[in-house]
Protein backbone atom coordinates (compact mmCIF):
# COMPACT_ATOMS: atom_id res chain seq x y z
CA UNK A 1 0.00 0.00 0.00
CA UNK A 2 1.17 3.50 -0.82
CA UNK A 3 -0.17 6.33 1.31
CA UNK A 4 -0.45 9.73 -0.31
CA UNK A 5 -0.93 12.74 1.95
CA UNK A 6 -2.94 15.62 0.48
CA UNK A 7 -4.56 18.93 1.45
CA UNK A 8 -2.37 19.83 4.42
CA UNK A 9 -2.18 23.43 3.27
CA UNK A 10 0.89 24.23 5.33
CA UNK A 11 4.19 22.30 5.49
CA UNK A 12 2.94 18.72 5.48
CA UNK A 13 5.94 17.13 7.19
CA UNK A 14 5.20 17.94 10.84
CA UNK A 15 1.52 17.19 10.33
CA UNK A 16 2.25 13.83 8.72
CA UNK A 17 4.81 12.99 11.38
CA UNK A 18 2.33 13.73 14.15
CA UNK A 19 -0.39 11.76 12.39
CA UNK A 20 1.82 8.70 11.82
CA UNK A 21 3.01 8.74 15.41
CA UNK A 22 -0.52 9.03 16.74
CA UNK A 23 -1.88 6.14 14.67
CA UNK A 24 1.28 4.00 14.41
CA UNK A 25 1.42 4.27 10.63
CA UNK A 26 4.41 2.77 8.86
CA UNK A 27 5.29 2.10 5.24
CA UNK A 28 5.58 4.32 2.19
CA UNK A 29 4.10 7.80 2.48
CA UNK A 30 4.22 10.18 -0.47
CA UNK A 31 3.41 13.88 -0.36
CA UNK A 32 0.99 15.55 -2.76
CA UNK A 33 0.72 18.87 -0.90
CA UNK A 34 -1.40 20.77 -3.41
CA UNK A 35 -3.41 17.63 -4.23
CA UNK A 36 -2.58 18.03 -7.93
CA UNK A 37 -2.24 14.29 -8.44
CA UNK A 38 -5.39 13.56 -6.45
CA UNK A 39 -7.33 16.07 -8.51
CA UNK A 40 -6.05 14.51 -11.71
CA UNK A 41 -7.57 11.26 -10.52
CA UNK A 42 -10.89 12.85 -9.59
CA UNK A 43 -10.43 12.24 -5.87
CA UNK A 44 -12.96 14.38 -3.98
CA UNK A 45 -12.38 13.37 -0.41
CA UNK A 46 -10.36 11.50 2.16
CA UNK A 47 -9.81 8.76 2.89
CA UNK A 48 -10.06 7.24 -0.57
CA UNK A 49 -8.48 4.00 -1.72
CA UNK A 50 -7.51 3.30 -5.33
CA UNK A 51 -6.89 -0.36 -6.18
CA UNK A 52 -4.50 -1.00 -9.04
CA UNK A 53 -4.02 -4.27 -10.91
CA UNK A 54 -0.64 -5.53 -12.06
CA UNK A 55 -1.15 -4.11 -15.56
CA UNK A 56 -1.75 -0.65 -14.10
CA UNK A 57 -5.53 -0.72 -14.50
CA UNK A 58 -7.62 0.84 -11.73
CA UNK A 59 -10.10 -1.77 -10.55
CA UNK A 60 -11.79 0.10 -7.71
CA UNK A 61 -12.01 3.55 -6.10
CA UNK A 62 -13.34 4.50 -2.67
CA UNK A 63 -13.59 1.55 -0.32
CA UNK A 64 -13.28 3.25 3.02
CA UNK A 65 -15.09 0.71 5.14
CA UNK A 66 -12.85 -2.17 6.16
CA UNK A 67 -15.20 -4.91 4.93
CA UNK A 68 -15.46 -3.23 1.53
CA UNK A 69 -11.71 -2.92 1.28
CA UNK A 70 -11.09 -6.51 2.36
CA UNK A 71 -13.54 -7.83 -0.21
CA UNK A 72 -12.02 -5.72 -2.97
CA UNK A 73 -8.49 -6.79 -2.06
CA UNK A 74 -9.60 -10.43 -2.09
CA UNK A 75 -10.97 -9.93 -5.60
CA UNK A 76 -7.79 -8.15 -6.70
CA UNK A 77 -5.48 -10.81 -5.35
CA UNK A 78 -7.74 -13.47 -6.80
CA UNK B 1 -31.16 -2.23 7.83
CA UNK B 2 -30.51 -0.67 4.45
CA UNK B 3 -28.04 -2.00 1.96
CA UNK B 4 -24.89 -0.05 2.54
CA UNK B 5 -23.36 2.10 -0.18
CA UNK B 6 -20.42 1.17 -2.33
CA UNK B 7 -18.56 4.25 -1.14
CA UNK B 8 -16.57 6.98 -2.82
CA UNK B 9 -16.33 4.96 -6.00
CA UNK B 10 -19.84 6.07 -6.72
CA UNK B 11 -21.25 9.52 -7.07
CA UNK B 12 -25.00 9.59 -6.85
CA UNK B 13 -26.66 11.55 -9.58
CA UNK B 14 -28.76 14.04 -7.70
CA UNK B 15 -30.78 14.84 -10.83
CA UNK B 16 -31.01 18.55 -10.20
CA UNK B 17 -31.81 18.06 -6.53
CA UNK B 18 -29.77 21.09 -5.54
CA UNK B 19 -28.54 24.43 -6.79
CA UNK B 20 -25.05 25.57 -5.91
CA UNK B 21 -25.07 29.28 -5.11
CA UNK B 22 -21.41 29.80 -4.27
CA UNK B 23 -18.16 28.20 -3.22
CA UNK B 24 -16.15 30.78 -1.31
CA UNK B 25 -12.46 30.43 -0.36
CA UNK B 26 -12.23 30.93 3.42
CA UNK B 27 -8.93 29.51 4.70
CA UNK B 28 -7.09 26.39 5.74
CA UNK B 29 -9.11 23.41 6.90
CA UNK B 30 -12.48 25.01 7.59
CA UNK B 31 -14.59 22.90 9.93
CA UNK B 32 -17.30 24.52 12.08
CA UNK B 33 -19.73 26.97 10.49
CA UNK B 34 -22.60 29.16 11.74
CA UNK B 35 -24.88 31.72 10.15
CA UNK B 36 -25.68 35.21 11.45
CA UNK B 37 -28.99 35.76 9.66
CA UNK B 38 -29.46 39.36 10.81
CA UNK B 39 -26.12 40.54 9.48
CA UNK B 40 -26.17 38.23 6.46
CA UNK B 41 -22.87 36.69 7.48
CA UNK B 42 -21.39 33.26 7.93
CA UNK B 43 -18.68 32.49 10.45
CA UNK B 44 -16.28 29.66 9.63
CA UNK B 45 -13.68 28.15 11.98
CA UNK B 46 -10.51 27.66 9.92
CA UNK B 47 -8.76 25.13 12.11
CA UNK B 48 -5.33 25.20 10.46
CA UNK B 49 -5.29 28.99 10.19
CA UNK B 50 -6.33 29.66 13.80
CA UNK B 51 -8.94 32.22 12.82
CA UNK B 52 -12.64 32.65 12.20
CA UNK B 53 -13.40 33.72 8.65
CA UNK B 54 -16.24 36.23 8.48
CA UNK B 55 -18.11 35.84 5.19
CA UNK B 56 -20.39 38.56 3.83
CA UNK B 57 -23.29 36.64 2.31
CA UNK B 58 -24.30 39.53 0.07
CA UNK B 59 -20.93 39.71 -1.69
CA UNK B 60 -19.77 36.14 -0.92
CA UNK B 61 -16.42 37.45 0.25
CA UNK B 62 -14.38 37.05 3.41
CA UNK B 63 -14.47 40.46 5.08
CA UNK B 64 -12.49 39.67 8.23
CA UNK B 65 -10.28 37.05 9.84
CA UNK B 66 -10.54 36.99 13.62
CA UNK B 67 -7.65 35.25 15.38
CA UNK B 68 -8.80 32.89 18.13
CA UNK B 69 -7.14 29.98 19.96
CA UNK B 70 -5.09 27.24 18.37
CA UNK B 71 -6.93 24.88 16.03
CA UNK B 72 -10.52 26.10 16.27
CA UNK B 73 -12.57 23.12 15.14
CA UNK B 74 -16.16 23.79 16.05
CA UNK B 75 -18.01 27.08 16.24
CA UNK B 76 -21.32 28.50 17.46
CA UNK B 77 -23.03 31.87 17.19
CA UNK B 78 -25.29 33.24 19.92
CA UNK B 79 -27.57 36.05 18.65
CA UNK B 80 -28.69 37.03 22.16
CA UNK B 81 -25.21 38.01 23.32
CA UNK B 82 -24.01 38.68 19.77
CA UNK B 83 -21.01 36.44 20.31
CA UNK B 84 -19.14 33.90 18.23
CA UNK B 85 -17.64 31.00 20.18
CA UNK B 86 -14.99 28.53 19.02
CA UNK B 87 -13.69 25.27 20.48
CA UNK B 88 -9.91 25.58 20.23
CA UNK B 89 -8.60 22.02 20.25
CA UNK B 90 -4.91 22.72 20.78
CA UNK B 91 -5.46 25.50 23.33
CA UNK B 92 -7.97 23.61 25.49
CA UNK B 93 -10.12 26.74 25.42
CA UNK B 94 -13.29 28.27 24.11
CA UNK B 95 -12.68 31.64 22.45
CA UNK B 96 -15.40 34.27 22.60
CA UNK B 97 -15.62 36.95 19.91
CA UNK B 98 -17.87 40.02 19.83
CA UNK B 99 -19.71 39.78 16.52
CA UNK B 100 -20.13 43.56 16.28
CA UNK B 101 -16.52 44.59 16.88
CA UNK B 102 -15.02 41.26 15.75
CA UNK B 103 -12.65 41.37 18.71
CA UNK B 104 -11.72 38.50 20.98
CA UNK B 105 -13.37 39.37 24.29
CA UNK B 106 -12.81 36.27 26.42
CA UNK B 107 -11.05 32.93 26.56
CA UNK B 108 -12.51 30.20 28.73
CA UNK B 109 -10.58 27.12 29.87
CA UNK B 110 -12.31 23.83 29.19
CA UNK B 111 -11.06 20.23 29.02
CA UNK B 112 -8.36 18.65 26.87
CA UNK B 113 -8.78 18.91 23.10
CA UNK B 114 -12.23 20.46 22.81
CA UNK B 115 -13.62 19.54 19.41
CA UNK B 116 -17.40 19.91 19.65
CA UNK B 117 -19.48 22.96 20.55
CA UNK B 118 -23.27 23.25 20.70
CA UNK B 119 -25.33 26.15 22.02
CA UNK B 120 -28.76 25.76 23.60
CA UNK B 121 -29.98 29.32 23.10
CA UNK B 122 -33.20 28.89 25.05
CA UNK B 123 -31.64 27.28 28.12
CA UNK B 124 -28.66 29.65 27.84
CA UNK B 125 -26.01 26.95 27.93
CA UNK B 126 -23.19 25.93 25.70
CA UNK B 127 -21.83 22.41 25.63
CA UNK B 128 -18.23 21.57 24.78
CA UNK B 129 -16.99 18.03 24.10
CA UNK B 130 -13.38 17.50 25.21
CA UNK B 131 -11.95 14.64 23.18
CA UNK B 132 -8.80 13.89 25.15
CA UNK B 133 -10.34 14.85 28.47
CA UNK B 134 -13.21 12.41 27.88
CA UNK B 135 -15.54 15.02 29.36
CA UNK B 136 -18.23 17.50 28.44
CA UNK B 137 -17.99 21.04 29.79
CA UNK B 138 -21.24 22.93 30.37
CA UNK B 139 -20.92 26.72 30.26
CA UNK B 140 -23.42 29.45 31.02
CA UNK B 141 -23.93 31.16 27.67
CA UNK B 142 -24.31 34.59 29.29
CA UNK B 143 -21.76 34.59 32.11
CA UNK B 144 -19.37 32.03 30.52
CA UNK B 145 -19.02 30.39 33.94
CA UNK B 146 -18.61 26.63 34.12
CA UNK B 147 -21.82 25.01 35.29
CA UNK B 148 -20.61 21.41 35.21
CA UNK B 149 -17.95 19.07 33.91
CA UNK B 150 -19.50 15.76 33.02
CA UNK B 151 -17.71 12.44 32.46
CA UNK B 152 -18.17 11.16 28.95
CA UNK B 153 -15.80 8.78 27.11
CA UNK B 154 -12.61 9.05 25.12
CA UNK B 155 -13.07 11.05 21.98
CA UNK B 156 -15.97 13.11 23.35
CA UNK B 157 -16.83 15.71 20.75
CA UNK B 158 -20.11 16.50 19.04
CA UNK B 159 -23.14 17.25 21.20
CA UNK B 160 -26.89 17.63 20.70
CA UNK B 161 -29.71 18.17 23.17
CA UNK B 162 -33.37 17.35 23.65
CA UNK B 163 -34.95 19.93 25.91
CA UNK B 164 -38.21 17.98 26.14
CA UNK B 165 -36.42 15.04 27.75
CA UNK B 166 -33.84 17.09 29.67
CA UNK B 167 -31.16 15.18 27.82
CA UNK B 168 -27.84 15.96 26.26
CA UNK B 169 -26.20 13.49 23.88
CA UNK B 170 -22.41 13.52 23.60
CA UNK B 171 -20.81 11.26 21.00
CA UNK B 172 -17.40 9.73 21.64
CA UNK B 173 -15.22 9.21 18.55
CA UNK B 174 -12.66 6.78 19.91
CA UNK B 175 -14.99 4.90 22.25
CA UNK B 176 -17.54 4.57 19.42
CA UNK B 177 -20.34 5.41 21.79
CA UNK B 178 -22.82 8.05 22.84
CA UNK B 179 -23.25 9.30 26.41
CA UNK B 180 -26.65 10.55 27.60
CA UNK B 181 -26.64 13.20 30.32
CA UNK B 182 -29.53 14.48 32.46
CA UNK B 183 -29.56 18.29 32.32
CA UNK B 184 -31.12 18.56 35.78
CA UNK B 185 -28.44 16.60 37.62
CA UNK B 186 -25.58 16.70 35.08
CA UNK B 187 -25.14 12.99 35.63
CA UNK B 188 -24.78 10.42 32.84
CA UNK B 189 -27.97 8.39 32.64
CA UNK B 190 -27.12 6.04 29.81
CA UNK B 191 -24.80 5.06 26.99
CA UNK B 192 -25.03 3.22 23.72
CA UNK B 193 -22.44 1.73 21.45
CA UNK B 194 -22.65 3.09 17.93
CA UNK B 195 -20.42 2.71 14.90
CA UNK B 196 -16.70 3.41 14.92
CA UNK B 197 -15.59 7.00 14.57
CA UNK B 198 -18.75 8.61 16.00
CA UNK B 199 -18.26 12.31 15.31
CA UNK B 200 -21.53 14.16 14.74
CA UNK B 201 -25.05 14.06 16.15
CA UNK B 202 -28.45 15.66 15.69
CA UNK B 203 -31.74 15.21 17.51
CA UNK B 204 -35.36 15.06 16.37
CA UNK B 205 -37.20 15.36 19.71
CA UNK B 206 -40.73 14.70 18.44
CA UNK B 207 -39.59 11.29 17.20
CA UNK B 208 -37.46 10.64 20.28
CA UNK B 209 -34.46 9.99 18.07
CA UNK B 210 -30.87 11.01 17.67
CA UNK B 211 -28.88 10.52 14.48
CA UNK B 212 -25.23 9.71 15.08
CA UNK B 213 -22.66 9.89 12.30
CA UNK B 214 -20.07 7.10 12.35
CA UNK B 215 -17.23 8.24 10.16
CA UNK B 216 -15.15 5.06 10.13
CA UNK B 217 -18.11 2.72 9.89
CA UNK B 218 -19.55 4.89 7.12
CA UNK B 219 -23.06 4.89 8.55
CA UNK B 220 -25.57 6.93 10.53
CA UNK B 221 -27.07 5.29 13.62
CA UNK B 222 -30.70 6.04 14.42
CA UNK B 223 -30.78 5.99 18.23
CA UNK B 224 -33.75 5.98 20.59
CA UNK B 225 -33.71 8.76 23.17
CA UNK B 226 -36.13 6.78 25.32
CA UNK B 227 -34.29 3.50 25.79
CA UNK B 228 -30.85 4.44 24.44
CA UNK B 229 -30.72 1.70 21.80
CA UNK B 230 -29.74 1.74 18.14
CA UNK B 231 -32.86 1.27 16.07
CA UNK B 232 -31.27 1.21 12.64
CA UNK B 233 -28.06 1.82 10.70
CA UNK B 234 -28.55 4.10 7.73
CA UNK B 235 -26.51 4.29 4.54
CA UNK B 236 -24.84 7.51 3.49
CA UNK B 237 -21.75 8.40 1.44
CA UNK B 238 -18.14 7.58 2.14
CA UNK B 239 -16.52 8.76 5.39
CA UNK B 240 -19.40 10.85 6.79
CA UNK B 241 -18.28 13.44 9.35
CA UNK B 242 -20.88 16.21 9.72
CA UNK B 243 -24.62 16.36 10.34
CA UNK B 244 -27.37 18.88 10.84
CA UNK B 245 -31.12 18.46 11.15
CA UNK B 246 -33.17 20.46 8.65
CA UNK B 247 -35.50 23.05 10.21
CA UNK B 248 -38.60 21.07 9.15
CA UNK B 249 -37.14 17.96 10.83
CA UNK B 250 -38.06 15.88 7.78
CA UNK B 251 -34.44 15.28 6.73
CA UNK B 252 -30.90 15.47 7.97
CA UNK B 253 -27.89 16.58 5.98
CA UNK B 254 -24.73 14.51 6.29
CA UNK B 255 -21.42 15.66 4.86
CA UNK B 256 -19.34 12.86 3.37
CA UNK B 257 -15.64 13.68 3.69
CA UNK B 258 -14.60 10.75 1.53
CA UNK B 259 -17.12 11.24 -1.24
CA UNK B 260 -17.07 15.03 -1.41
CA UNK B 261 -20.84 15.13 -1.19
CA UNK B 262 -23.75 15.99 1.09
CA UNK B 263 -26.26 13.23 1.73
CA UNK B 264 -29.91 14.13 2.18
CA UNK B 265 -31.29 11.51 4.53
CA UNK B 266 -35.02 11.16 5.14
CA UNK B 267 -35.86 11.22 8.85
CA UNK B 268 -38.98 9.07 8.55
CA UNK B 269 -37.90 6.57 5.89
CA UNK B 270 -34.17 6.54 6.64
CA UNK B 271 -33.46 6.52 2.92
CA UNK B 272 -30.76 8.52 1.26
CA UNK B 273 -32.76 10.81 -1.01
CA UNK B 274 -29.74 12.21 -2.82
CA UNK B 275 -26.08 13.03 -2.59
CA UNK B 276 -25.52 16.66 -3.46
CA UNK B 277 -22.18 17.87 -4.84
CA UNK B 278 -20.21 20.23 -2.57
CA UNK B 279 -16.51 21.05 -2.25
CA UNK B 280 -13.78 18.53 -1.55
CA UNK B 281 -13.41 16.99 1.90
CA UNK B 282 -16.60 18.48 3.36
CA UNK B 283 -17.18 18.63 7.13
CA UNK B 284 -19.21 21.18 9.07
CA UNK B 285 -22.76 21.74 7.84
CA UNK B 286 -25.58 24.05 8.96
CA UNK B 287 -28.88 25.33 7.59
CA UNK B 288 -30.00 28.94 7.82
CA UNK B 289 -33.55 28.53 9.18
CA UNK B 290 -34.62 31.85 7.69
CA UNK B 291 -34.14 30.82 4.06
CA UNK B 292 -33.25 27.12 4.14
CA UNK B 293 -29.89 27.59 2.50
CA UNK B 294 -27.32 24.95 3.36
CA UNK B 295 -23.75 25.89 4.28
CA UNK B 296 -20.94 23.34 4.10
CA UNK B 297 -17.31 23.87 5.14
CA UNK B 298 -14.96 21.97 2.84
CA UNK B 299 -11.68 21.11 4.53
CA UNK B 300 -10.05 19.88 1.32
CA UNK B 301 -10.66 22.88 -0.87
CA UNK B 302 -10.66 25.39 2.01
CA UNK B 303 -14.02 26.73 0.92
CA UNK B 304 -17.59 27.32 2.06
CA UNK B 305 -20.28 25.88 -0.19
CA UNK B 306 -23.70 27.50 -0.21
CA UNK B 307 -26.50 25.54 -1.80
CA UNK B 308 -30.24 25.19 -2.03
CA UNK B 309 -31.82 21.78 -1.52
CA UNK B 310 -34.62 21.55 -4.10
CA UNK B 311 -36.07 18.27 -2.90
CA UNK B 312 -39.59 18.65 -1.59
CA UNK B 313 -39.55 15.11 -0.28
CA UNK B 314 -38.32 11.65 -1.18
CA UNK B 315 -37.48 11.48 -4.91
CA UNK B 316 -39.87 9.59 -7.18
CA UNK B 317 -37.04 7.55 -8.61
CA UNK B 318 -34.13 6.05 -6.78
CA UNK B 319 -30.83 7.86 -7.04
CA UNK B 320 -28.52 6.39 -9.65
CA UNK B 321 -25.03 5.46 -8.61
CA UNK B 322 -22.34 6.38 -11.09
CA UNK B 323 -19.13 4.46 -11.45
CA UNK B 324 -15.98 6.45 -10.75
CA UNK B 325 -14.50 7.39 -14.16
CA UNK B 326 -11.08 6.13 -13.14
CA UNK B 327 -12.26 2.53 -12.85
CA UNK B 328 -11.11 0.56 -15.89
CA UNK B 329 -8.57 3.19 -16.90
CA UNK B 330 -4.81 3.07 -16.47
CA UNK B 331 -3.60 4.80 -13.33
CA UNK B 332 -1.93 8.06 -14.40
CA UNK B 333 1.77 8.06 -13.62
CA UNK B 334 2.95 9.91 -10.51
CA UNK B 335 6.21 11.34 -9.29
CA UNK B 336 5.95 12.43 -5.66
CA UNK B 337 8.29 13.08 -2.75
CA UNK B 338 8.75 10.35 -0.17
CA UNK B 339 7.94 11.69 3.30
CA UNK B 340 10.57 9.52 4.99
CA UNK B 341 13.50 9.74 2.56
CA UNK B 342 12.81 13.00 0.76
CA UNK B 343 13.47 11.21 -2.52
CA UNK B 344 11.19 11.41 -5.52
CA UNK B 345 9.24 8.20 -6.09
CA UNK B 346 7.64 7.22 -9.37
CA UNK B 347 4.73 4.90 -10.14
CA UNK B 348 7.16 2.93 -12.30
CA UNK B 349 8.54 1.40 -9.08
CA UNK B 350 5.25 -0.38 -8.63
CA UNK B 351 4.93 -1.56 -12.23
CA UNK B 352 3.61 -5.10 -12.66
CA UNK B 353 2.48 -5.18 -9.03
CA UNK B 354 -0.96 -5.12 -7.49
CA UNK B 355 -1.25 -2.31 -4.98
CA UNK B 356 -3.45 0.21 -3.21
CA UNK B 357 -3.01 3.97 -3.22
CA UNK B 358 -4.57 5.44 -0.07
CA UNK B 359 -5.19 9.17 -0.18
CA UNK B 360 -5.38 10.70 3.30
CA UNK B 361 -5.05 13.94 5.23
CA UNK B 362 -3.84 14.32 8.79
CA UNK B 363 -6.93 16.30 9.79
Amino acid sequence: MILVDIWEGTDPRPEVERFCEMWGIQGTILLDPDAAYAQALGIRGVPTNVLVDSDGTVVDVGLVRIEELEAAVARLVG
Amino acid sequence: MNDLPVGAACRIDSGGASVSLAEIPVGLDPEGVAVDSRRRRAYVACSRADYVAVVDLETNEVVAQVVVGSEPIDLAFDPATDRILTADAHSDTVSVVDAETLELVATVDVGMYPSGLTADHESRRIYCGNSLGSTMTVLDLDTLETIATVEAEVGAGAIAFDRTRNLVVCVNFIAASATFVDTKTWEPVGRVEVGSGACAVGVVPERGEAFVVNSLAGTVSRVSLDDFTVREELAVGSAPVGLTVAPAHDRVYVSNRGAGTLSVLGVADGDQWAQLPVGEGPGGVVVDPTDGRVYVANAGTGTLSILVDRLSGPPATAAVEERHPLIGAKLPEFSLLDFRTGERRSSREWAERKYIVNFFASW
